[in-house]
């Protein structure tokens, strides 16, 4: 049966080890390819910075690349759970592969770290717990600042994936209710080459202000494309642009560009009684050490502030049970739904069986480029 | 929509619209020549501008390596098979092409990523370094499966798309980077505002476009591959070597994508996976030119660029959707207007 | 060995694979499974009838959305909506097929790409399919109460349908329907002159594929439980195709073979990298790219071909003669008049090739055209088997006009033809090849084909064949691939093929060439054989020896006119033949 052949050896191969009693195991998948590698990368080089040990206990992750693509993440999550055994589950870049290794935890019963939006409604998120900052509330941070400075419409030019939706609707969430009107709503993709058309037709309908619902570096395109054709006003992106790359494609064009982020991207400008100007600056200290001056992501952060979590809930989890059991799972799920003043790169987390991502207002800053480097808008 | 909306609308989509022909143009003296229907094509433009903008930013790009690397497997295969048949008369140029180019190229590179500001040096860097991968390519690839049928040499180049685009990820990240080549210089003709790289753009299609006419009708290495194209038996039997045509049609391939690259570079930012999309847009093109015809092509990349630079202007969420589902038709036209001809490939 | 041996084996190992395999290996087969029912619609597609299509993602996606939307926001059940997506995936590739599928060369790879992309973007731009987010909470199936929620359950479902769909494409291959499939591969005129519908067949077949890829889509949707857009965008699309080449496009279970290869090749990789090279699991794709270029170096059909050849031939039986011949037609009464040509004409732009040919032709004759090369001959023969439109002058055919006739039409009243240059399936075997010709003769479609409800029929097809083959003499020949016979023995079979098809006017074009001497005496003894079951021959022939002993009436053509006609020994003496002849010549 030479069919089988290859069968065998592939098989062989998936074995992984059993884990190791008292061991924490991880699993892990996020996507350092394809649509979301820009995004991934970031995401998976924090966990080269990852301490040895969570709650007090050895943890090993393992790390599987799923391309960005659900399809390639749920095939993940199904053989981290099963294979692996893993105690909890952390992914991935973009929402629906999160959404999908998302169901799997669910219904497998396995925590997870969500570490992007997820696309379910409450009653399947028992077992998920998201790291970063909801999109409404950055959103709302900057339809504040919209609203402070008498802005009334605003153009919306946006990824056409699930990130560009979702910073659209959390944008309309906010902006309806304070009296600010969205004229526009243009899609483009982070590959395009120009975005000519849209920025015209936002230039036709002149809002008082811009949001741009890319993430990276491809959210400088429209910016440098509306500058380039003389619009003047405020443009705003959202926390998934705020990193250097961002500026250093941009150049000159996206000075005075205003965006929504975590503590991380500029720790050294927060008042020193803030929780979070520790935890940041040591992180950002360490992420920079080991990738170069000026790396700083909030992707990377997200990671971090991920293992934080499961860092805080496992050691209570620890003392119901051991690593590598339905109940041990169980325990840390039900430790995590209670964790408090877990204070990571991004904001401080108080989570609640009704809220599971638990971040407040201390998660968000705007911040504005300023002389080519993100600085705190005060 | 009012005149100067059209205007611009239209600076975008013949500015776009000559990336694309220029594509055209080179997937079709691959095809004619080889028909290896050449996917990687747009990983040219990528590796060219992503290689530009990181000797800008002072660093020694990637692809460098890539390149020796590349350049060494070929001399080994190639070495090997003179060592087999113990015809040593072409080891020179097998050396001089595959170690020694390879190796100028990087010292060049290296000296040029301490020199930031010397931008005509970069942009040689540049040719230099994405160049010789056409011919390498052939070598490594296409050259074992000449006599493959069309469907097993498309695959092949998906394959080989994958693997360029995997180490371009690699090489560069997944972040898009930006180059300057031009300082910003915008002057207005009536109410349009035009960017002096946008004419450079249009200008340099036009002129590559030209030349290759000239070298396809006026040099021998260009009768030769329009040989190849039309005959392969018959250009066999007068001494045109399949290898020969084939390496310097992906040449050709090489550098009108390294050329495009530069051009592209300073006007939007590449990403490791950008190519592949343009080469779609410009593979488009080629297409509606039945794989064949360059000025069809160039009117249908243009095409192309007036489709796409309207439709994301009416409705931007819809645009690849528009291009495409509209693109059928156009090609429904080119297919009946064509004699259907069977073609009859041996199994 | 027993054809159904391997399948057999297969069946029982995979039916024994839960009890012996974990959790993740049956995900992993599962994953197989739902690409291999795709990649077999792309055997059909793409390996067998040459049509290559990159956008079979798009169906597997369009059955996957309707399930969804259908189950989550209306409560259908899973078994409900399996009948709509397939209608709906259905009706859609119908309309797409219809536009596309009159793409020829390298339009239509594009036109998939096209339609592909516009599809994709089509789901993440649509409120109701969740745009780019998609559709969660999709339920799992259940079979008569059983709950087919985790990767075990679901998996018998998964592979008792793959298996089934590989069965049923192999079933179709080997039947009438197959070989007309086969044909559409590079021998579209031919197919044609034999009474196959080839745009229709090209459209069942893409139907077909279009089938099996929702069918796929409908069991990952119940699989993964939650649809979004990005599985099913050109890059899946792509996938497919591979997996499809790699196992070998033209073997059923070159699918299976290659969904396998290519879904354990990139899980091996995912593990096995990151130990070579710690930091990324970037290299992934570069190392899947290389090793799918080496592998095709090695062996460019794909696997499952290149393990044919390892193995030893095993012929099927010679068929059985014991069985109800095929229906035949009416022969016309001898001595009619048969074909009539009134001042035809052919030109193609400025070059007249045919001007103002006129003749009658009886039935029960054997008439030769013959002229010096260019005279217009094969022309002739294309105006009158259908191939070309006549530009002026009629043709008629028992009384009925063909001149604007189609190749297919001719044949249905009878008009059968052979090639100049042999236009024979190589890669088929001798057999199969001019059960083709039959092609008329009998009417099972697809679906019955697929399902085997017409195996008497193609027994009695098979049996002509077989005695048709024995009528020239290659009745020891029957399973040999066509193409590894000699020319000569390739042009009997041309003409076996063209018998098979029961024809009242025998078209036949140079049958002598390549022929040895005997050959040439076999071959007229029985053209003769064949007059006197009235069939009427009408041959363009180069060979004057060949045809001064046969024929009864000879049509001499040069530069597209009629210069002669009248018995051969007539036409010998005639002063203008002899010029013409010496002129060529000169």
């Amino acid at each position: 049966m030479n069919k089988l052949l290859p069968l065998t050896l592939g098989l062989a191969v998936s074995f992984a080890s059993a884990a190791v009693a008292q061991e924490v195991t991880i699993g892990v998948t996020l996507g350092a390819t394809g649509p979301g590698a820009s995004l991934g990368i970031h995401y998976k080089n924090a966990f080269q910075l990852m301490p040895k040990t969570a709650g007090g206990l050895p943890v090993k992750f393992i790390i599987l690349e799923d391309n960005t693509d659900p399809t390639a993440a749920a095939k993940n999550a199904r053989k981290l759970i099963t294979e692996d055994k893993v105690d909890a589950i952390m992914g991935s870049v973009s929402v629906p592969s999160t959404t999908q290794v998302a169901m799997i935890a669910n219904e497998t019963k396995t925590p997870m770290i969500a570490l992007s939006p997820v696309a379910l409604p409450p009653d399947k998120r028992e077992w998920i717990f998201t790291v970063p900052q909801p999109v409404p509330l950055m959103m709302s941070a900057v339809v504040e600042h919209m609203k402070a400075h008498g802005v009334k419409t605003v153009g919306y030019i946006g990824f056409s994936d699930s990130w560009g939706d979702l910073v659209l609707s959390s944008l309309k969430q906010f902006a309806e209710p304070a009296g600010i009107k969205i004229v526009t709503d243009e899609r483009y993709a982070r590959a395009d080459t120009s975005v000519t058309g849209q920025v015209i037709k936002i230039l036709g309908a002149n809002p008082d202000a811009v949001v741009v619902g890319g993430s990276g570096t491809g959210g400088a395109l429209p910016q440098i494309g509306l500058v380039e054709r003389g619009y003047k006003k405020q443009i705003y992106h959202n926390h998934g642009t705020a990193n250097r790359e961002f500026i250093k494609v941009g150049g000159k064009s996206v000075e005075g560009a205003i965006a929504p982020t975590g503590a991380l991207l500029v720790p050294e400008e927060l008042p020193a009684d803030n929780p979070l100007k520790p935890v940041a600056t040591d992180f950002i200290n360490s992420y920079e050490k080991a990738f170069g001056a000026g790396t700083r992501n909030g992707f990377a952060g997200y990671s971090y502030d991920g293992f934080k979590l499961l860092d805080a809930a496992v050691a209570d989890a620890a003392k119901k049970a051991k690593p590598g059991t339905p109940e041990f799972r169980q325990a840390l799920r039900d430790s995590l739904e209670n964790v408090k003043n877990v204070v990571g790169t991004h904001g401080v987390y108080n989570m609640t069986p009704t809220d599971h991502t638990g971040l407040d207002n201390r998660a968000r800053v705007l911040v504005r480029v300023d002389n080519g480097a993100w600085r705190l808008l005060k | 929509m009012n005149l100067s909306l059209a205007l611009w609308l239209t600076q975008d989509a013949v500015v776009n619209g000559a990336v694309y022909a220029l594509l055209a143009l080179a997937l079709i003296v691959v095809y004619t020549v080889t028909r290896v229907i050449f996917v990687p094509q747009g990983e040219f433009i990528s590796f060219a501008a992503l290689s530009l903008a990181t000797l800008q930013n002072g660093k020694v790009p990637g692809t460098v390596h890539l390149l020796i690397a590349t350049g060494l497997v070929v001399a080994v295969l190639d070495g090997w098979r003179m060592a087999k048949t113990r015809d040593f008369s072409r080891l020179p140029r097998l050396v001089l092409f595959n170690i020694a180019l390879p190796l100028a190229v990087a010292a060049l590179a290296w000296w040029s990523a301490s020199r930031p500001t010397d931008v005509w040096l970069q942009v040689l860097v540049t040719l230099g370094i994405v160049i010789p991968f056409g011919s390498m390519i052939y070598r490594l690839a296409y050259q074992p499966l000449a006599s493959a049928s069309i469907l097993v040499l498309l695959i092949v180049s998906v394959a080989v798309h994958y693997m360029m685009v995997g180490l371009g990820l690699v090489f560069f990240g997944g972040e898009g980077l930006r180059a300057s080549i031009f300082p910003g210089f915008n002057f207005d003709v009536g109410i349009l505002t035009i960017s002096l790289q946008s004419i450079g753009i249009v200008l340099s299609s036009v002129v590559l476009m030209v030349v290759l006419w000239l070298y396809f009708g006026y040099t021998v290495y260009g009768k030769a591959l329009r040989a190849t194209a039309m005959n392969r038996i018959g250009s066999r039997l007068v001494g045109i070597s399949t290898e020969f045509s084939g390496k310097l049609s992906f040449t050709l391939a090489a550098l009108i994508g390294a050329i495009s690259g530069i051009l592209i570079a300073p006007i939007t930012t590449v990403y490791y996976d950008t190519g592949f999309l343009i080469a779609l847009k410009g593979f488009v093109g080629a297409i509606i030119g039945g794989m064949g015809s360059y000025p069809i092509a160039a009117v249908g990349s243009l095409l192309v660029g007036f489709l796409e630079s309207y439709s994301s202007f009416w409705a931007s969420s819809f645009k690849e959707s528009i291009i495409f589902t509209l693109i059928i038709p156009v090609l429904l036209w080119r297919s009946l207007g064509k004699h259907r001809i069977e073609e009859e490939e041996e199994e | 060995m027993n054809p159904w041996l391997p399948v057999g084996g297969l069946v029982a190992v995979l039916l024994a694979a839960p009890l012996a395999l974990s959790e993740f290996q049956i995900v992993l087969l599962n994953y197989i499974g739902l690409a291999s029912i795709v990649a077999l619609g792309l055997v059909l597609l793409t390996g067998i009838a040459g049509l290559m299509s990159f956008g079979q993602a798009a169906f597997v996606g369009v059955a996957a959305y309707t399930s969804a939307v259908l189950t989550t926001q209306y409560n259908m059940s899973p078994w409900l909506t399996l009948p709509v997506a397939l209608v709906l995936t259905g009706t859609l590739a119908l309309a797409i097929g219809a536009i596309t599928l009159r793409l020829s060369g390298h339009y239509l790879p594009l036109g998939t790409i096209a339609w592909g992309i516009a599809i994709f973007y089509l789901f993440g731009n649509l409120e109701i399919l969740g745009k780019y987010s998609g559709v969660a909470g999709i339920p799992s199936i259940n079979l008569f109460g059983l709950e087919l929620g985790g990767a075990r359950e679901l998996y018998y479902l998964i592979w008792l349908m793959t298996i089934g769909a590989s069965i049923a494409v192999r079933n179709l291959l080997d039947s009438r329907s197959g070989r007309a499939i086969r044909a559409l591969k590079n021998r579209v005129t031919m197919a044609e002159s034999f009474g196959i519908d080839t745009a229709r067949m090209k459209i069942v077949i893409f139907l077909y594929a279009a089938l099996l890829a929702a069918l796929s889509g409908w069991l990952y949707a119940h699989f993964l439980r939650y649809v979004s857009p990005q599985p099913f965008n050109l890059n899946s699309g792509i996938d497919y195709l591979f997996m499809a080449v790699i196992g070998g496009s033209g073997a059923v279970w070159g699918a299976v073979l290659g969904a396998s290869i290519l879904t354990l090749l990139k899980e091996w990789l995912k593990d096995l990298l990151p130990y070579l090279m710690p930091q990324s699991g970037n290299y992934e794709t570069v190392v899947f790219g290389f090793m799918v270029v080496l592998f095709l170096h090695r062996t460019r059909e794909g696997v499952i071909p290149y393990l044919t050849r390892l193995m030893p031939r095993k012929d099927k039986p010679r068929p059985s003669l014991e069985v109800a011949a095929l229906p035949r037609r009416a022969q016309p009464e001898a001595g009619g008049t048969l074909l009539s040509i009134d001042q035809a004409s052919k030109s193609f732009g400025a070059l007249q090739a045919v001007s103002n040919v006129s003749f009658e032709m009886r039935s029960d004759e054997i008439l030769a055209v013959i002229g010096p090369n260019g005279a217009g001959k094969s022309t002739l023969f294309n105006l009158v088997s259908g191939v070309l439109p006549v530009s002026s002058g009629r043709i008629s055919f028992l009384d009925q006009r063909i001149d604007r006739m189609t190749g297919r039409e001719a044949a249905r009243l009878g008009i059968v033809r052979t090639f100049q240059h042999v236009n024979l399936m190589k890669n088929m075997s001798v057999l199969e090849n001019v059960a083709l010709g039959a092609h008329l003769r009998s009417s099972s479609g697809v679906v019955a084909s697929s399902l085997r409800l017409e195996r008497a029929e193609e027994a009695r097809i098979m049996a002509e064949a077989a005695r048709q083959l024995d009528r020239i003499g290659l009745g020891d020949r029957l399973h040999d691939p066509a193409g590894t016979l000699p020319l000569g023995a390739q042009r009997l079979i041309e003409i076996a093929r063209a018998l098979a098809a029961d024809p009242v006017l025998l078209l036949l074009d140079e049958p002598a060439a390549g022929l040895r001497h005997l050959e040439k005496k076999a071959l007229a003894a029985l053209l003769n054989d064949l007059r006197k079951s009235g069939v009427s021959i009408l041959l363009v022939e180069h060979d004057m020896e060949f045809v001064m002993g046969l024929v009864d009436r000879v049509i001499v053509l040069n530069f597209g006119q009629k210069i002669a006609e009248g018995t051969p020994r007539e036409v010998q003496s005639n002063p203008a033949v002899i010029d013409a002849y010496l002129g060529g010549i000169e």
